[in-house]
C-alpha cells in the first residue's frame, strides 16, 4: 500500500448531496421511490458503519476464534438472504443453505487464503474476512438463483420429471435434467461477470484496491484469483444446494415429492 | 437388487392399499387395492372427479403412497426397488408428457435409463410401430414440440409399448384421435394386455371402448367395484 486520500465525516455528508439529488429526481418525476431509497441509504450506512467498527475491533484484537466466529455469522447472514430469494422453499432450506454456504466458503476460501495467497497468520483479518465475505456474496446470488430454478423445473416441468420416473429412472437419474439446468443458471452471473471483467466494467474489489494505492497489476491478479475463486464456489455450492434440496423431493424410492415445496409466504 | 419371491398363489399384479384426497381435501378413496390376473384388458370407469387418474398414479407408484405393498408375478417392491417396479408397471400419462428433445429420444430415452440398460433400443421395430398408428411421416429428427396433441397421444402410445413393460397402466391414451386411429391403437393396447404375463389397465374416455375390455372396474365413492 502506498498513499491514500482519507475520508473523514465531512467528506461523507458533502457524498450525502449525492443521495439526496437522487431523492431529488424521485419527487420531480413523481417515482416515488424516495423513502425506500432514504431508507435503503441509513441502512447502507448504519450497516457499513457497523461492519467497520466490527472489523476494526476484529483487526486490533487478532483473535483466530473471533475471525471464525464472524465467518459463521457471515454464513448464517447470507445463508438467510439466499432462501428469501428464492420464490419456493420446503422444510429445512435455511439448513441446507448454510450448510452449503459454509462448506464451499471454507473449502474455496480456505485453498484461497492458505495455498493461493499464503496467508500468514492463517487467520489474518485483514485477508480472511474480505476473501470470504466476497465468495459469500457472490455464492449466495449463484445459490439462491440454483435453488430457484431447481424448484420451478420440478413443479413446471413436473411432468416430464414425472415422465423419466415412470420408465424406471433412479432418482440420481430423474434429478439430472433439474440439477443442470438449475447449476447452469446459478452460475450464468459469474460467468458474464468474468467475460465482462476489464473490458466493460471494473470489479469492485480491483477497483477498491487503485484506490486504496495497489499496483494496478497487482490489484489485477487479485481480482483474477477472486474471479476464478468465486466460480469455484458457484459452481461447488449450487451443485451441493441442489442435491441437499433434491433429497427433500425425492427419495430412494424416486417418488417425486412436490407436496413438500412450499411457496413463499408474501 | 433385493426382490424377495413369494409363491404365486396371488395374482399377478397386487397392490395397495392406496387413499387419496383431492386438493380440498375432500377423501377421493381410502384403503384401496388392486389385484388382477394376467393376459387381460382392465378398463376402469367412474364418475369425473372420482380419482382414476390418482388411482392409477398409485398403481404405478409415482404417488407418494408409503403404506401400499407391491408384487407383480411373485415379487415384492418397495423403497429403492420402486423404480424397478415403474420400468415393469410404466404409466401412459393422460396429457401424453414428452421430454424436451426429439421424437428419437422421446422414444428411446427409456433405453438409456439404468432400466434399459440391458436393452436395446430398436429402430427398425419403432419406424414400424410408428407407421401402425399413422406416424409414418414423422422424421425421428423432429423436435416434439412441434408435434399436435394427436401426433403425442400416439407417439407417448408408441413409446410405452416399445418399452414393452409387464404391465401398461394408461389414462384416456386415445383421447384427442380421430376415431379410426384411435381403433387402431386401442386394438394395439389390447392385444398388449392380452399377451401372456402381460396386462393393460386403463382409463377410457370412451364408454363403447370400454366394451371391449376383459374386465370392468367403477370407481365411485371411494370405492373400487368389478361391473358386469
Amino acid at each position: 500500500m502506498s498513499h491514500f486520500i482519507e475520508l473523514g465525516p465531512q467528506q461523507l455528508v458533502i457524498a450525502t448531496v449525492l443521495i439526496v439529488a437522487a431523492g431529488v429526481v424521485s419527487m420531480v418525476l413523481r417515482l416515488g421511490v424516495e423513502r425506500r431509497l432514504g431508507i435503503a441509504a441509513l441502512r447502507t450506512v448504519i450497516q457499513l458503519g457497523l461492519l467497520g467498527l466490527i472489523l476494526e475491533q476484529i483487526f486490533a484484537l487478532e483473535n483466530p476464534l473471533l475471525v471464525v466466529c464472524l465467518l459463521l455469522l457471515m454464513t448464517v447472514f447470507a445463508a438467510r438472504e439466499a432462501v428469501t430469494r428464492a420464490s419456493r422453499g420446503y422444510r429445512g432450506i435455511l439448513v441446507d443453505a448454510w450448510l452449503t454456504m459454509a462448506a464451499t466458503c471454507f473449502v474455496v476460501g480456505g485453498v484461497v487464503t492458505q495455498v493461493v495467497v499464503g496467508v500468514e497468520p492463517w487467520y489474518d483479518p485483514q485477508y480472511v474476512i474480505p476473501l470470504l465475505g466476497m465468495i459469500l456474496g457472490n455464492s449466495l446470488t449463484g445459490i439462491s438463483l440454483c435453488l430457484d430454478r431447481f424448484m420451478d423445473h420440478l413443479e413446471v416441468r413436473s411432468a416430464e420429471v414425472e415422465l423419466r420416473i415412470a420408465f424406471g429412472a433412479t432418482r440420481h437419474e430423474a434429478l439430472a435434467a433439474p440439477l443442470r439446468d438449475a447449476v447452469r443458471t446459478g452460475m450464468i452471473p459469474i460467468i458474464n461477470s468474468m467475460a465482462a471483467a476489464g473490458i466493460v466494467s471494473l470489479p469492485g474489489m480491483m477497483t477498491g484496491q487503485i484506490l486504496a494505492g495497489s499496483p494496478p497489476l497487482q490489484a489485477v491478479a487479485y481480482q483474477i484469483v477472486v474471479m476464478f475463486m468465486i466460480a469455484a464456489a458457484v459452481a461447488l455450492g449450487a451443485m451441493l444446494v441442489v442435491v441437499l434440496a433434491g433429497r427433500h423431493f425425492m427419495g430412494v424410492d424416486a417418488t417425486l415429492r412436490l407436496d413438500r415445496m412450499t411457496a413463499k409466504k408474501n | 437388487m433385493r426382490r424377495v419371491y413369494t409363491p404365486p398363489m396371488s395374482a399377478f399384479l397386487e397392490c395397495g392399499p392406496f387413499s387419496a384426497s383431492d386438493g380440498e381435501g375432500r377423501v377421493l378413496f381410502d384403503g384401496v387395492s388392486v389385484s388382477l390376473e394376467a393376459g387381460q384388458c382392465v378398463g376402469i370407469e367412474g364418475p369425473s372427479g372420482s380419482g382414476k387418474s390418482t388411482l392409477l398414479r398409485h398403481v404405478a407408484a409415482l404417488a407418494w403412497s408409503p403404506d401400499a405393498t407391491r408384487q407383480l408375478d411373485g415379487h415384492s417392491f418397495r423403497g429403492a426397488e420402486l423404480p424397478a417396479w415403474r420400468s415393469r408397471v410404466s404409466l401412459v400419462a393422460q396429457d401424453a408428457p414428452m421430454v424436451i428433445g426429439t421424437v428419437r429420444e422421446n422414444l428411446s430415452f427409456p433405453f438409456t435409463q439404468r432400466a434399459g440398460r440391458e436393452r436395446k433400443f430398436d429402430d427398425v421395430r419403432a419406424a414400424a410401430m410408428m407407421t401402425q398408428v399413422g406416424l409414418e411421416k414423422l422424421p425421428f429428427d423432429r423436435e416434439v414440440r412441434t408435434l399436435s396433441g394427436g401426433e403425442r397421444h400416439r407417439l407417448a402410445l408408441v413409446r410405452a409399448l416399445l418399452w414393452n413393460p409387464m404391465v401398461v397402466v394408461a389414462d384416456e391414451p386415445m383421447s384427442g384421435l380421430d376415431p379410426g386411429i384411435a381403433e387402431v391403437c386401442f386394438d394395439l393396447l389390447l392385444q398388449f394386455g392380452r399377451r401372456p404375463g402381460r396386462l393393460l389397465v386403463c382409463v377410457l374416455h370412451d364408454p363403447r371402448m370400454n366394451t371391449r375390455t376383459d374386465r370392468h372396474l367403477r370407481l365411485a365413492h371411494g370405492q373400487l367395484k368389478a361391473t358386469a
